[in-house]
Protein backbone atom coordinates (compact mmCIF):
# COMPACT_ATOMS: atom_id res chain seq x y z
CA UNK A 1 0.00 0.00 0.00
CA UNK A 2 2.91 2.07 1.08
CA UNK A 3 5.12 3.92 -1.95
CA UNK A 4 8.43 2.45 -2.50
CA UNK A 5 11.21 3.30 -1.57
CA UNK A 6 9.97 2.22 1.96
CA UNK A 7 11.78 4.12 6.08
CA UNK A 8 14.94 1.94 5.75
CA UNK A 9 15.83 2.80 2.38
CA UNK A 10 15.09 6.75 3.23
CA UNK A 11 17.04 7.02 6.41
CA UNK A 12 19.72 5.03 4.73
CA UNK A 13 20.04 7.18 2.18
CA UNK A 14 19.30 10.45 4.06
CA UNK A 15 22.16 9.27 6.45
CA UNK A 16 24.75 8.86 3.30
CA UNK A 17 23.94 12.54 1.98
CA UNK A 18 23.99 13.58 5.84
CA UNK A 19 27.70 11.99 6.05
CA UNK A 20 29.03 12.21 2.71
CA UNK A 21 27.03 15.69 1.07
CA UNK A 22 26.22 17.97 4.31
CA UNK A 23 28.79 17.16 6.89
CA UNK A 24 31.65 18.06 4.43
CA UNK A 25 30.29 21.52 3.34
CA UNK A 26 29.66 22.29 7.35
CA UNK A 27 31.55 24.76 9.31
CA UNK A 28 33.76 22.45 11.95
CA UNK A 29 31.57 23.53 14.87
CA UNK A 30 28.71 22.00 13.35
CA UNK A 31 30.16 18.82 12.92
CA UNK A 32 29.56 17.03 16.25
CA UNK A 33 25.66 18.20 16.02
CA UNK A 34 25.35 16.38 12.44
CA UNK A 35 27.46 13.40 13.16
CA UNK A 36 24.69 13.11 16.09
CA UNK A 37 22.19 13.50 13.74
CA UNK A 38 23.62 10.50 11.50
CA UNK A 39 23.74 8.31 14.65
CA UNK A 40 20.17 8.75 15.59
CA UNK A 41 19.11 7.67 11.93
CA UNK A 42 21.42 4.95 11.93
CA UNK A 43 19.39 3.96 15.24
CA UNK A 44 16.31 4.47 14.20
CA UNK A 45 16.97 2.40 10.90
CA UNK A 46 17.85 -0.96 13.28
CA UNK A 47 14.90 -0.15 15.03
CA UNK A 48 12.78 -1.27 12.32
CA UNK A 49 13.49 -4.91 12.31
CA UNK A 50 13.88 -5.16 15.94
CA UNK A 51 10.98 -7.31 17.17
CA UNK A 52 10.19 -7.39 21.07
CA UNK A 53 7.44 -9.62 20.67
CA UNK A 54 9.27 -12.86 21.42
CA UNK A 55 10.86 -11.59 24.45
CA UNK A 56 7.90 -9.71 25.73
CA UNK A 57 5.75 -13.30 25.71
CA UNK A 58 8.48 -14.89 27.80
CA UNK A 59 7.87 -11.39 30.15
CA UNK A 60 4.35 -12.35 30.43
CA UNK A 61 5.56 -15.93 31.90
CA UNK A 62 7.55 -14.17 34.74
CA UNK A 63 5.44 -11.13 35.60
CA UNK A 64 2.42 -8.89 34.02
CA UNK A 65 4.27 -6.16 32.56
CA UNK A 66 7.65 -5.14 32.55
CA UNK A 67 7.27 -2.43 35.72
CA UNK A 68 5.50 -6.03 37.26
CA UNK A 69 8.72 -7.54 36.56
CA UNK A 70 11.09 -4.81 38.27
CA UNK A 71 8.88 -4.81 40.98
CA UNK A 72 9.59 -8.61 41.58
CA UNK A 73 13.43 -8.26 40.91
CA UNK A 74 13.30 -5.83 43.75
CA UNK A 75 11.22 -7.53 46.07
CA UNK A 76 13.70 -10.78 45.74
CA UNK A 77 11.56 -12.98 43.71
CA UNK A 78 13.96 -14.21 41.40
CA UNK A 79 17.29 -14.02 43.41
CA UNK A 80 19.40 -16.45 43.03
CA UNK A 81 18.44 -19.66 44.37
CA UNK A 82 14.60 -19.18 43.49
CA UNK A 83 13.14 -21.54 41.34
CA UNK A 84 12.80 -18.74 38.39
CA UNK A 85 16.23 -17.50 38.51
CA UNK A 86 17.60 -18.56 35.60
CA UNK A 87 15.19 -18.18 33.69
CA UNK A 88 14.62 -14.52 34.48
CA UNK A 89 18.35 -13.83 34.25
CA UNK A 90 18.08 -15.77 30.74
CA UNK A 91 15.07 -13.15 29.56
CA UNK A 92 17.25 -9.70 30.84
CA UNK A 93 20.33 -10.68 29.12
CA UNK A 94 18.27 -11.51 25.99
CA UNK A 95 16.17 -8.28 26.51
CA UNK A 96 19.37 -5.90 26.62
CA UNK A 97 20.88 -7.97 24.00
CA UNK A 98 18.12 -6.92 21.90
CA UNK A 99 18.24 -3.29 23.28
CA UNK A 100 21.49 -2.98 21.94
CA UNK A 101 20.84 -4.62 18.64
CA UNK A 102 18.98 -1.01 18.20
CA UNK A 103 21.19 1.46 20.07
CA UNK A 104 24.48 0.11 20.47
CA UNK A 105 25.42 -3.10 18.16
CA UNK A 106 28.85 -2.81 18.65
CA UNK A 107 28.32 -3.80 22.46
CA UNK A 108 27.46 -7.38 21.42
CA UNK A 109 30.90 -8.05 19.25
CA UNK B 1 29.77 37.81 25.39
CA UNK B 2 28.05 41.35 25.04
CA UNK B 3 29.77 44.66 25.59
CA UNK B 4 27.27 45.78 28.15
CA UNK B 5 28.22 42.11 30.41
CA UNK B 6 31.32 42.49 29.28
CA UNK B 7 31.76 45.99 30.68
CA UNK B 8 29.77 44.54 33.98
CA UNK B 9 31.80 41.89 34.27
CA UNK B 10 35.03 43.71 34.36
CA UNK B 11 33.47 46.30 37.24
CA UNK B 12 32.82 43.11 38.98
CA UNK B 13 36.55 41.34 38.55
CA UNK B 14 38.53 44.49 38.86
CA UNK B 15 36.42 45.19 42.54
CA UNK B 16 37.31 41.11 43.41
CA UNK B 17 40.62 42.12 42.64
CA UNK B 18 41.30 44.73 43.98
CA UNK B 19 43.05 46.39 40.93
CA UNK B 20 41.79 46.80 37.50
CA UNK B 21 40.94 43.77 35.39
CA UNK B 22 40.57 44.35 31.47
CA UNK B 23 38.97 41.45 29.36
CA UNK B 24 40.82 41.18 26.05
CA UNK B 25 39.68 37.44 24.05
CA UNK B 26 36.98 35.44 24.74
CA UNK B 27 35.72 32.50 23.78
CA UNK B 28 33.19 29.61 24.26
CA UNK B 29 35.14 26.60 25.29
CA UNK B 30 33.21 22.87 25.09
CA UNK B 31 31.14 22.24 28.09
CA UNK B 32 29.32 20.26 29.53
CA UNK B 33 25.57 20.04 29.51
CA UNK B 34 24.80 21.53 32.85
CA UNK B 35 28.00 24.80 32.16
CA UNK B 36 29.01 27.13 30.26
CA UNK B 37 32.72 27.19 30.25
CA UNK B 38 34.52 30.39 28.35
CA UNK B 39 38.24 30.65 28.08
CA UNK B 40 39.12 34.74 29.16
CA UNK B 41 42.63 36.51 28.48
CA UNK B 42 42.56 38.81 30.91
CA UNK B 43 45.04 41.76 32.39
CA UNK B 44 45.67 42.09 36.03
CA UNK B 45 47.02 45.06 36.80
CA UNK B 46 48.16 45.21 33.46
CA UNK B 47 49.96 42.05 33.62
CA UNK B 48 47.91 39.51 31.55
CA UNK B 49 46.66 36.18 32.57
CA UNK B 50 44.57 33.39 31.18
CA UNK B 51 41.59 32.27 32.80
CA UNK B 52 38.30 30.30 32.73
CA UNK B 53 35.07 31.56 33.88
CA UNK B 54 32.54 29.00 34.56
CA UNK B 55 28.80 29.69 35.05
CA UNK B 56 25.29 27.72 34.32
CA UNK B 57 23.41 26.61 31.32
CA UNK B 58 19.64 27.43 31.34
CA UNK B 59 18.71 24.22 32.30
CA UNK B 60 20.98 23.04 34.88
CA UNK B 61 20.25 19.19 36.39
CA UNK B 62 19.07 19.21 39.65
CA UNK B 63 21.06 17.18 41.25
CA UNK B 64 24.06 18.98 40.29
CA UNK B 65 25.83 21.89 42.86
CA UNK B 66 25.31 25.59 42.06
CA UNK B 67 28.67 27.29 40.73
CA UNK B 68 29.11 28.85 44.32
CA UNK B 69 29.23 24.58 46.12
CA UNK B 70 31.34 24.08 43.17
CA UNK B 71 33.96 26.99 44.01
CA UNK B 72 33.86 26.03 47.35
CA UNK B 73 34.64 22.52 46.87
CA UNK B 74 37.88 23.78 44.56
CA UNK B 75 39.30 25.73 46.92
CA UNK B 76 39.19 22.75 49.50
CA UNK B 77 40.55 21.02 46.76
CA UNK B 78 43.59 23.41 46.14
CA UNK B 79 44.21 23.96 49.84
CA UNK B 80 44.34 19.52 50.13
CA UNK B 81 47.14 19.86 47.20
CA UNK B 82 44.66 18.25 44.69
CA UNK B 83 45.90 19.40 41.20
CA UNK B 84 43.02 21.67 39.99
CA UNK B 85 43.04 25.18 37.99
CA UNK B 86 43.52 28.36 41.15
CA UNK B 87 40.21 29.38 42.07
CA UNK B 88 40.42 33.10 41.92
CA UNK B 89 37.03 34.51 42.47
CA UNK B 90 32.97 33.59 42.78
CA UNK B 91 30.16 36.20 41.90
CA UNK B 92 26.69 35.12 43.69
CA UNK B 93 24.87 37.82 41.79
CA UNK B 94 23.02 36.82 39.13
CA UNK B 95 22.25 40.12 37.89
CA UNK B 96 26.47 40.79 36.42
CA UNK B 97 26.14 37.83 33.98
CA UNK B 98 22.73 36.38 33.93
CA UNK B 99 24.03 33.53 36.36
CA UNK B 100 26.30 33.04 39.18
CA UNK B 101 29.48 32.10 37.71
CA UNK B 102 32.92 31.66 39.14
CA UNK B 103 36.98 32.59 37.51
CA UNK B 104 39.76 30.35 37.75
CA UNK B 105 43.05 30.36 36.35
CA UNK B 106 43.63 28.30 32.92
CA UNK B 107 45.97 25.13 32.82
CA UNK B 108 47.38 23.77 29.71
CA UNK B 109 46.03 20.10 28.26
CA UNK B 110 43.70 18.22 27.16
CA UNK B 111 40.93 16.49 28.83
CA UNK B 112 39.25 15.12 25.28
CA UNK B 113 38.59 11.68 26.39
CA UNK B 114 38.91 9.61 23.01
CA UNK B 115 42.00 11.38 22.05
CA UNK B 116 43.54 10.46 25.60
CA UNK B 117 42.70 7.04 25.34
CA UNK B 118 44.28 6.77 21.64
CA UNK B 119 47.47 8.29 23.19
CA UNK B 120 47.42 5.49 26.00
CA UNK B 121 46.42 2.98 23.74
CA UNK B 122 49.19 3.71 21.08
CA UNK B 123 51.68 3.07 24.27
CA UNK B 124 49.98 -0.19 25.54
CA UNK B 125 48.81 1.78 28.54
CA UNK B 126 49.85 4.71 30.73
CA UNK B 127 50.71 3.81 34.04
CA UNK B 128 52.76 6.54 34.79
CA UNK B 129 49.39 9.30 33.84
CA UNK B 130 47.34 6.19 35.53
CA UNK B 131 49.40 6.31 39.20
CA UNK B 132 49.31 10.72 38.79
CA UNK B 133 45.72 9.73 38.85
CA UNK B 134 45.59 7.61 41.45
CA UNK B 135 47.47 10.31 43.72
CA UNK B 136 45.05 13.16 43.09
CA UNK B 137 42.17 10.34 44.33
CA UNK B 138 44.12 10.18 47.11
CA UNK B 139 43.95 13.94 47.92
CA UNK B 140 41.05 14.44 47.40
CA UNK B 141 39.81 11.27 50.02
CA UNK B 142 42.15 12.84 52.21
CA UNK B 143 39.27 15.75 52.66
CA UNK B 144 36.95 14.56 55.16
CA UNK B 145 33.89 15.80 57.09
CA UNK B 146 32.52 17.80 58.85
CA UNK B 147 33.52 20.98 57.32
CA UNK B 148 32.12 24.24 57.92
CA UNK B 149 33.12 25.21 54.19
CA UNK B 150 31.36 22.51 52.75
CA UNK B 151 28.05 22.26 54.86
CA UNK B 152 26.01 22.38 51.68
CA UNK B 153 27.25 18.52 51.30
CA UNK B 154 24.97 17.68 54.28
CA UNK B 155 25.40 15.16 57.01
CA UNK B 156 27.48 12.12 55.76
CA UNK B 157 25.67 8.81 54.98
CA UNK B 158 26.09 6.10 57.31
CA UNK B 159 26.83 3.52 55.48
CA UNK B 160 27.23 5.28 51.70
CA UNK B 161 26.56 1.60 49.96
CA UNK B 162 23.17 1.09 51.52
CA UNK B 163 22.49 4.68 50.91
CA UNK B 164 23.52 4.72 47.22
CA UNK B 165 20.90 1.74 46.39
CA UNK B 166 18.25 3.84 48.38
CA UNK B 167 19.30 6.55 46.13
CA UNK B 168 18.77 4.42 42.93
CA UNK B 169 15.68 3.31 43.35
CA UNK B 170 13.97 6.59 44.89
CA UNK B 171 15.41 7.80 41.06
CA UNK B 172 14.41 4.69 39.29
CA UNK B 173 10.83 5.26 41.17
CA UNK B 174 10.66 9.46 40.49
CA UNK B 175 11.52 8.65 36.92
CA UNK B 176 8.44 6.06 36.43
CA UNK B 177 10.44 3.57 33.45
CA UNK B 178 10.49 0.36 34.74
CA UNK B 179 14.12 -0.48 34.38
CA UNK B 180 14.21 -4.48 35.29
CA UNK B 181 18.27 -4.66 34.72
CA UNK B 182 18.72 -1.91 36.83
CA UNK B 183 16.60 -3.60 39.51
CA UNK B 184 18.67 -6.46 39.26
CA UNK B 185 21.83 -4.51 39.31
CA UNK B 186 20.30 -2.74 42.47
CA UNK B 187 19.55 -6.02 44.11
CA UNK B 188 22.71 -7.42 43.73
CA UNK B 189 24.52 -4.66 45.22
CA UNK B 190 21.98 -5.42 48.34
CA UNK B 191 23.12 -9.09 48.56
CA UNK B 192 26.80 -8.09 48.20
CA UNK B 193 27.07 -5.50 50.61
CA UNK B 194 30.41 -3.56 51.41
CA UNK B 195 30.98 -2.70 55.13
CA UNK B 196 30.68 0.75 55.99
CA UNK B 197 34.04 3.43 55.93
CA UNK B 198 34.74 6.47 57.29
CA UNK B 199 33.40 9.21 54.83
CA UNK B 200 35.45 11.34 53.10
CA UNK B 201 34.68 13.53 49.98
CA UNK B 202 34.70 11.59 46.75
CA UNK B 203 34.31 13.81 43.28
CA UNK B 204 31.77 11.61 42.30
CA UNK B 205 32.92 12.17 38.37
CA UNK B 206 36.65 11.61 38.70
CA UNK B 207 36.63 9.60 35.25
CA UNK B 208 38.83 10.24 32.17
CA UNK B 209 36.84 13.60 30.19
CA UNK B 210 36.99 15.32 33.66
CA UNK B 211 41.04 14.78 33.79
CA UNK B 212 42.66 17.82 32.36
CA UNK B 213 46.45 15.93 31.34
CA UNK B 214 49.50 17.27 29.27
CA UNK B 215 51.88 14.56 28.61
CA UNK B 216 51.98 11.76 31.67
CA UNK B 217 50.44 14.15 34.31
CA UNK B 218 47.50 15.59 35.33
CA UNK B 219 47.03 19.27 35.00
CA UNK B 220 43.66 19.48 36.59
CA UNK B 221 41.15 17.50 38.11
CA UNK B 222 37.92 19.40 36.79
CA UNK B 223 34.03 19.38 36.63
CA UNK B 224 33.09 19.06 40.67
CA UNK B 225 29.46 19.48 40.70
CA UNK B 226 28.76 16.27 41.86
CA UNK B 227 31.14 15.99 44.51
CA UNK B 228 29.70 14.21 48.08
CA UNK B 229 30.46 12.56 51.41
CA UNK B 230 30.97 8.82 50.92
CA UNK B 231 33.13 5.57 50.41
CA UNK B 232 36.33 6.88 48.54
CA UNK B 233 35.92 3.45 46.21
CA UNK B 234 32.63 4.71 45.03
CA UNK B 235 35.84 6.98 43.06
CA UNK B 236 37.88 4.29 42.38
CA UNK B 237 35.06 2.26 40.89
CA UNK B 238 33.57 5.19 38.66
CA UNK B 239 37.29 5.29 37.54
CA UNK B 240 37.25 1.34 36.10
CA UNK B 241 34.11 0.74 35.31
CA UNK B 242 34.03 -0.33 31.93
CA UNK B 243 31.30 2.92 30.29
CA UNK B 244 34.29 4.65 31.20
CA UNK B 245 37.29 2.96 29.01
CA UNK B 246 36.97 5.06 25.61
CA UNK B 247 36.61 1.60 23.80
CA UNK B 248 40.35 0.36 25.61
CA UNK B 249 37.99 -2.29 27.56
CA UNK B 250 41.91 -3.96 28.65
CA UNK B 251 42.74 -0.68 30.11
CA UNK B 252 41.00 -1.14 33.39
CA UNK B 253 41.69 2.11 34.75
CA UNK B 254 39.14 4.67 32.57
CA UNK B 255 40.97 3.20 29.13
CA UNK B 256 44.64 5.13 30.24
CA UNK B 257 46.49 2.05 31.91
CA UNK B 258 46.45 -0.45 34.30
CA UNK B 259 44.17 -0.60 37.02
CA UNK B 260 47.43 -1.80 39.08
CA UNK B 261 49.07 0.92 38.75
CA UNK B 262 46.06 2.59 40.04
CA UNK B 263 45.40 1.71 43.27
CA UNK B 264 49.97 1.80 44.01
CA UNK B 265 49.27 5.55 43.00
CA UNK B 266 46.49 5.87 44.95
CA UNK B 267 48.05 4.15 48.33
CA UNK B 268 47.43 1.31 50.76
CA UNK B 269 43.92 2.59 51.83
CA UNK B 270 42.55 1.15 48.47
CA UNK B 271 40.67 -2.42 49.16
CA UNK B 272 40.46 -3.75 45.84
CA UNK B 273 38.04 -6.62 47.00
CA UNK B 274 35.29 -3.20 47.36
CA UNK B 275 36.12 -2.49 43.77
CA UNK B 276 33.51 -5.08 42.20
CA UNK B 277 30.45 -3.52 43.95
CA UNK B 278 31.19 0.09 43.37
CA UNK B 279 32.32 -0.55 39.55
CA UNK B 280 28.78 -2.53 39.23
CA UNK B 281 27.63 0.53 41.35
CA UNK B 282 29.07 3.14 38.51
CA UNK B 283 27.53 1.36 35.71
CA UNK B 284 23.94 1.71 37.44
CA UNK B 285 24.35 5.56 37.94
CA UNK B 286 25.40 6.51 34.88
CA UNK B 287 22.36 4.45 33.36
CA UNK B 288 20.15 6.27 35.87
CA UNK B 289 21.56 9.92 34.68
CA UNK B 290 21.47 8.68 31.13
CA UNK B 291 17.61 7.80 31.90
CA UNK B 292 16.81 11.27 33.16
CA UNK B 293 18.62 13.19 30.52
CA UNK B 294 17.02 10.85 27.77
CA UNK B 295 13.50 12.02 30.15
CA UNK B 296 14.60 15.83 29.56
CA UNK B 297 13.92 15.39 26.22
CA UNK B 298 10.93 12.62 26.04
CA UNK B 299 8.93 15.24 28.71
CA UNK B 300 9.44 18.49 26.34
CA UNK B 301 11.46 20.23 29.14
CA UNK B 302 15.01 20.41 26.84
CA UNK B 303 14.27 18.71 23.66
CA UNK B 304 17.61 17.63 21.53
CA UNK B 305 20.01 15.03 19.78
CA UNK B 306 22.35 15.10 22.93
CA UNK B 307 20.01 13.95 25.64
CA UNK B 308 17.90 11.89 22.93
CA UNK B 309 21.47 9.67 22.05
CA UNK B 310 22.25 9.75 25.82
CA UNK B 311 19.60 7.44 26.82
CA UNK B 312 20.72 5.14 23.95
CA UNK B 313 23.81 4.73 25.75
CA UNK B 314 21.64 2.71 28.52
CA UNK B 315 21.11 -0.74 26.65
CA UNK B 316 25.37 -1.38 26.40
CA UNK B 317 25.41 -0.27 30.14
CA UNK B 318 22.93 -3.10 30.78
CA UNK B 319 25.01 -5.48 29.16
CA UNK B 320 27.70 -4.67 31.55
CA UNK B 321 25.60 -4.48 34.35
CA UNK B 322 24.21 -8.41 33.73
CA UNK B 323 28.29 -9.14 33.38
CA UNK B 324 28.76 -7.15 36.72
CA UNK B 325 26.38 -8.96 38.62
CA UNK B 326 28.06 -12.40 37.49
CA UNK B 327 31.06 -11.79 38.27
CA UNK B 328 30.14 -10.20 42.03
CA UNK B 329 28.12 -13.40 42.20
CA UNK B 330 30.83 -15.62 41.07
CA UNK B 331 33.26 -14.66 43.43
CA UNK B 332 31.26 -14.56 46.46
CA UNK B 333 29.90 -18.20 45.51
Amino acid sequence: MLEAPDAADLLATARDSLLQKLLPALPAHLHYEARMAANAIAIASRAIPADPAPLAARLAELAEDAAGFAARIRAGEFAPGAPRHAEAAALLRDMARLRCSVSAPRALR
Amino acid sequence: MDEARRAALNAWLSQAAGTPVEIGAASLLSGGAIQQNWAISVTRGGAAEEWVLRTDNAATLTVSLPRTAEYALLRAAFSADVTVPEPLFCCEDASIIGAPFFVMRRVPGTATAFRLAKLAAALGGDAELVRHAGKEMARIHSIVPPRDDLAFLGAPPADAGVEFVRAMRERLDAAGTPRPVLEWGLFALERHPVPPLAPVLCHNDFRTGNLMVEGHAVTAVLDWEFAAWGDPHADLGWFCAPCWRFGNLALEAGGLGPRAALLEGYGPAADPSRLPFWELAASIRWAVIAADQGARHLSGQERGLELALTAHIIPELELDILRQVEDLDARSA
